[in-house]
């Protein structure tokens, strides 16, 4: 099969820019295509973060709800909602994500998998949040690299 | 200008920050999830974090103007600021504020 490419100088470098943003595509986003309907909950007070977050999920089609703080988060989770991951900031408002919140959701009897995410970490924070009840923590920004291989496991 | 042309200098701006480390890889994901469901996703989750950014920044610079510098108060501001930062891949934006966080526990205002 023969390939026909675009001739023309102005066209090709729109061209190469848009075939480069696929390959760059490709390339970073690790291509893993779930099996199962994944649901998550990210938890972060910060707009930005929240949103890229949310972003980056539901480019795996993963379903995800955001919430700004913890209260809202615990309120959630009582009220039923199942989620396979819950991602949650550390700093929160309303009711803190280290202390508080976590710790209230798993003290709830929720098991799923939680990572937590900071903007700044030492071994002190690490401690903390997984003696709080995450399972995983991460310093921000939440990457692919990190998050296939969870997405991975809980498709199973 | 035509819309060619101006593509390309919008590409080697945003190269040239790459280049300079303003930028990181975490924008070239970014980058990635923009498509044809989120045509606009780039330019808005810009905006999002500049306005966000900005008052973060005067908030901070509200703090350091005082006599009595409250570094606890900067602190949270700055871990915002770094957070959001490293997650649009603002690379020297991040760095800038793990050198304030730093000078900030060492109670240093001139720093």
């Amino acid at each position: 099969m023969a390939l026909t490419l675009p001739s023309g100088d102005q066209s090709s470098d729109q061209d190469n820019w848009d075939n480069g943003r696929l390959a760059r595509k490709r390339q970073l986003l690790t291509e893993i295509v779930l099996r199962n309907r994944l649901t998550a909950l990210v938890v972060d007070a910060d707009t930005t973060c929240r949103v890229l977050e949310q972003l980056l999920l539901r480019s795996y089609g993963v379903q995800t709800q955001g919430v700004d703080n913890g209260r809202d988060a615990v309120t959630l989770i009582a009220s039923g909602v199942k989620f396979n991951l819950i991602i949650i900031d550390m700093i929160l408002p309303i009711l803190n994500g280290l202390e508080k919140a976590t710790r209230q959701i798993r003290d709830m009897g929720v098991h799923c998998k939680m990572l937590g995410v900071t903007a700044c970490s030492g071994e002190s924070e690490r401690q903390a949040f997984l003696a709080a009840g995450v399972d995983v923590f991460i310093e921000k920004p939440l990457d692919p690299e990190h998050l296939v291989p969870i997405l991975r496991e809980l498709d199973g | 200008m035509d819309l060619a042309a101006l593509k390309t200098q919008l590409k080697n701006f945003v190269q040239s920050m790459f280049e300079e480390g303003v930028l990181d890889n975490q924008f070239s994901q970014i980058q990635a999830l923009q498509d044809s469901t989120n045509p606009n996703f780039v330019e808005e989750v810009i905006t999002l974090f500049c306005n966000d950014a900005e008052k973060i920044i005067n908030e901070i610079n509200r703090n350091l103007g005082y006599q009595n510098v409250d570094f606890s108060n900067l602190d949270s501001y700055v871990h915002q600021l770094k957070g959001s930062s490293s997650s649009i891949g603002a690379n020297r934006l991040k760095l800038a504020c793990a050198n304030l966080r730093q000078a900030s526990d060492e109670r240093n205002k001139e720093g």
